[in-house]
């Protein structure tokens, strides 16, 4: 097959074939289970085949001509490429890990159904080089998130479900709006015709502004951050998947797609930017600090990295843009890692209360284990695989002049261990809980254990071959930023 | 096929129910009429072209274009809907006897409307309808459907009022009622006051027809108090076409725009947006909050008219569509909702997700649609709307068009809650999923609400813009 045909499938066959999953489940649970596998592996394995050609530089294009402008383009870079990956990747160790988590809850069939669903709607942002597709692929994962966030069905759930939903789609909303001004003022939806059309000036500003709006809210950035936290009363596989892995990392990729190259920002636009991004890093890692239930705390934490991100597409060099996009892999392993380690302690101590909690190292030794990979990796501390992608942001943005912002970061870089030291004391140290003595030990061989250490295993092994997956990143940043 | 025969065949089939010599049950009553609608349907695919005698004798100007021939298709559509979900609900042979009549009359009325161009034709068509519609509501013949009638009669009298002091002006003035010397008429005297006049008369009672705010107070009384089969072809097409179509006949085929009207237009729609959507927020009953809703899209079908190009002639026919297929779709589950589990307020209902799974997941796809959510169909029309007001320069009203979508989204987002979502609330163990015939209904809305939202480039070539070439 060609490799345009191929990418036109890694889109469509999440996105249509997941409507097959219920009715497969009418005849076996098991059998609905693999399909859900096999939609994640198919486009992995479709992925791993253009991977060669786009690495040698060609850049693979499926173009379909729409009425109005609204071209369907899926255009694959190695930025692009790579991001896929990434997403495909760590969604595929999350569905293998509710494989157990969920077997025990309602609407499982719409939970397979959404979860891949939501993958194919990544996919066609991934891919997508038109501004109403974006848009309408963006929109999808919106929907999935609200499915998946109301998954217990719980009133209050609900009315937080609904408040993810309407945050995000206004945000949405206002990122149309500057769609259609960028738009007007280059003469097409299409990224290669406005890249050329080198378009700047105050309305364009305006429209990046409104553009960010969606973006913020989508990657929970403060002030429009609100509900992120409040979404983690999800299932964890869902609430890592959605805060961690794939759905916050839309926004910062859809920013390092469109402002990188595409449409440059303002310098004076910029600065505000930085500026944002940097009071919400410090807000939410300080709101870290003080939570008490173990899934909002990292949730700011994501809150938090996520500005680590940004900063290094905001910067605007090309070692910042590598290191942003590394970030992007390497946080939604280990972010993903701590979500679905949180899970496991929730099913077995029945909470989420970090005052309840203690001295579980005896009791689920595997866990804890990945658990601080993890950590170790979102910190930053080498030889883990954080720590490059956190220096390359870092150093990146002092190469392009933004020291101050380099400095405040660093400081946000030292919150961050501080919180997920607090965090990993009160869980799996310290004095043990009276109610804990009935706990069993935890098994190595189940899949969700097996899950979290494959997490924890990948965040050290990319830091000890960082230098191969360093090499890509290069490759990517010097397509994406031509000076 | 020739399209006068679908005035005539309606027509002909109630002299045919009604003869003296036998007696024609309700069952097979639906059953020719349903039959009727399909073919109706499918003569959409048909090449329509021959005159036919009626014109002849009646002098009456028929003829077709793309925008009746999709009118006639979505007419079809409804009344199908309409008939089958009549079915279902009512038992007694004789209502269903008397509603298939009522709405085969009202069918006749509706297509002679497609085709007719003359103004006054149009008056007596829409009479026809509107008298039909009076009758439908009132048919349970208890206090509420009684005043409800009663309302839509008075309001609807003073839009007949309007509408004919209007016509009575341009034919003083034109010496005809076609469109032809209408629109050669107009050209030469569009800044005159008294036709100025006659125009807005005319706009004020099609808005009244169409349920356009402020004009919009008979229409929640009578979707609610009308049986469930009635309100689904009441809000399904029956405003649509008396009101909107109509508008849209006018300005399309007869005036054309100025900035006078537009801006009318514009600040009307933008009326019934914001306000419509505000007041379906607040309700608790079923019906009422559709009818608001039904409101609030109606604005933006005439906003996509207000842009005043021909593009946006095309989103507001698009939008049209789209919005009689999910309304529709949503009062059938309304009707379904009320049939098995006999609550209407919205309050008492919760979690019937696990319950009425069907039903649960087409009103999620008709409210997403409704909303504006790709890539299902009201996607694509809304963004033509803005897309076309944004191209015609009207930025601000563009902009009031996107971020008033968040209000939709809301209201619908408090009724997924209260209604399907959430845990199951007691008493409601033994529930049940809607008869077939109305799951039938519901899938089928359903599927071409999806369908068109995927398909939409080939919808748009061969359905839009063999209507209204842009």
């Amino acid at each position: 097959m060609s490799y345009d045909i191929l990418l036109l499938l890694i889109v469509l066959v999440p996105v249509l074939l997941s409507t097959l999953l219920p009715v497969i489940a009418k005849f076996s649970v098991a059998l609905r289970n693999s399909f859900a596998l096999l939609l994640m592996l198919i486009p992995m394995f479709f992925l791993c085949s253009i991977l060669p050609e786009v690495l040698s530089g060609n850049i693979v294009k499926f173009v379909f001509q729409f009425p109005l402008g609204i071209n369907f383009i899926l255009q694959a870079d190695i930025f692009a490429t790579f991001t896929a990956i990434a997403s495909v990747l760590v969604s595929t160790i999350i569905l293998i890990y509710s494989f157990e988590y969920i077997k025990h809850y309602e609407n499982q069939n719409e939970y397979y159904f959404i979860v891949v669903l939501f993958l194919g709607s990544m996919m066609g942002i991934i891919f997508s080089a038109n501004l109403i597709f974006i848009y309408i692929f963006w929109e999808m994962t919106a929907l999935a998130s609200w499915r998946l966030i109301g998954f217990f069905r719980e009133k209050e759930y609900i009315r937080r479900a609904n408040k993810a939903f309407l945050l995000t789609a206004i945000g949405a909303l206002f990122m149309l709006t500057g769609f259609l001004i960028i738009a007007e003022a280059s003469g097409s939806f299409d990224l290669d015709i406005i890249a050329n059309a080198g378009i700047t000036g105050g309305l364009v500003d305006l429209a990046i502004v409104f553009i960010l709006i969606g973006i913020f809210t989508k990657s929970a950035t403060f002030p429009l951050h609100s509900w992120l936290a409040d979404a983690g009363i999800a299932p964890s596989p869902v609430t890592a998947l959605l805060h961690a892995a794939v759905l916050v990392k839309i926004g910062v990729y859809v920013y390092g797609r469109l402002f990188s190259f595409v449409i440059i920002p303002s310098d004076s636009l910029r600065t505000v930017i930085l500026i944002v991004i940097a009071v919400s890093a410090f807000v939410s890692g300080g709101i870290a600090f003080v939570e008490k239930d173990i899934k909002r705390v990292i949730a700011f934490s994501t809150i938090s990295q996520i500005a680590f991100i940004f900063l290094g597409f905001v910067s605007g060099g090309k070692v910042a843009f590598a290191g942003a996009m590394l970030f992007i892999l390497i946080h939604g392993i280990a972010k993903a890692g701590l979500f679905l380690c949180a899970g496991i302690i929730e099913h077995k101590v029945h909470t989420k209360d970090l005052n309840k909690m203690g001295g579980l190292l005896k009791y689920m030794p595997f866990t804890a284990i990945a658990f601080a990979c993890c950590a170790l990796s979102v910190m930053g501390i080498p030889p883990f695989a954080g720590f490059f992608s956190k220096f390359l942001v870092i150093i990146g943005s002092v190469m392009d002049g933004n020291v101050f912002t380099g400095f405040a970061f660093i400081i946000c870089a030292g919150f961050t261990v501080l919180y997920l030291v607090r965090l990993f004391t009160k869980i799996f140290l310290g004095e043990e809980k009276g109610e804990f003595v009935s706990l069993s030990k935890e098994k190595l061989l189940s899949p969700m254990v097996l899950s979290v250490i494959f997490l924890a295993v990948l965040s050290l092994g990319f830091g000890l071959f960082f230098g191969d997956i360093f090499a890509i990143a290069n490759l990517a940043a010097n397509q994406m930023i031509s000076i | 096929m020739s399209f006068s025969l679908a005035v005539l065949i309606p027509l002909f089939l109630v002299l045919f129910f009604n003869l003296p010599f036998y007696k024609v049950s309700g069952k097979i009553a639906i059953f020719i009429a349903s039959l009727f609608c399909i073919i109706q349907a499918f003569s959409f695919f048909l090449p329509i072209t021959a005159n036919c005698p009626i014109s002849q004798y009646f002098m009456l100007d028929f003829q077709c274009d793309g925008i009746s021939r999709l009118m006639l298709l979505t007419t079809a559509i409804v009344a199908f809907s309409s008939l089958l979900v009549l079915y279902a609900l009512e038992d007694t042979d004789r209502k269903q006897f008397n509603f298939v009549n009522l709405i085969l009359l009202s069918l006749a009325g509706m297509n002679g409307l497609f085709f007719v161009r003359d103004i006054f034709s149009i008056y007596v068509f829409i009479e026809v309808i509107a008298s039909t519609s009076y009758v439908l509501i009132a048919i349970n013949k208890d206090k509420n459907s009684l005043e409800a009638s009663f309302k839509y009669l008075v309001m609807s009298s003073v839009a007949t009022v309007m509408m004919l002091s209007s016509i009575a002006i341009l034919f003083l003035v034109a010496g005809s009622t076609d469109f032809v010397t209408i629109s050669s008429m107009y050209q030469q005297y569009s800044g005159n006051t008294l036709v100025v006049v006659a125009i807005v008369l005319f706009i004020v009672g099609l808005f009244i027809k169409g349920g356009v705010m402020p004009f919009h107070g008979w229409l929640p009384d009578s979707y609610l108090a009308a049986p469930a089969p009635v309100s689904i072809y009441l809000a399904g097409i029956v405003t649509k076409t008396t009101g909107i179509y109509t508008l849209i006949r006018l300005f399309y085929s007869v005036f054309g725009f100025n900035t006078s009207i537009q801006s009318i237009l514009l600040i009307f729609a933008t009326i019934s947006i914001v306000f419509g959507a505000f007041a379906a927020i607040n309700q608790s009953n079923f019906k009422r909050m559709l009818a608001y809703s039904s409101i609030s899209q109606v604005g933006y079908i005439v906003l996509g008219l207000g842009a005043g190009t021909t593009f946006g002639v095309a989103a507001a026919i698009f939008h049209l569509f789209n919005h009689s297929i999910f309304k529709s779709l949503l009062f059938v589950n309304s009707a379904a909702l009320e049939k098995q589990v006999n609550v209407s307020d919205m309050n008492e209902m919760g979690g019937l997700a696990s319950k009425m799974p069907i039903t649960s997941t087409t009103s999620v796809i008709a409210f997403l649609s409704t909303a504006g959510i790709p890539p299902l169909s009201g996607f694509w029309s809304k963004l033509m709307i803005i897309l076309a007001l944004w191209t015609a320069d009207l930025k601000v009203f563009a902009f009031i068009a996107i971020i008033a979508s968040i209000l939709t989204m809301t209201y619908f987002l408090i009724m997924q809650k209260k209604v399907f979502f959430g845990k199951l609330k007691e008493g409601f163990e033994n529930i049940k999923e809607a008869p077939l015939a109305i799951t039938f209904v519901s899938i089928l809305l359903c599927a071409i609400t999806v369908v068109v939202g995927i398909f939409f480039p080939f919808i748009l070539n061969g359905l839009i813009n063999s209507a209204v070439s842009f």
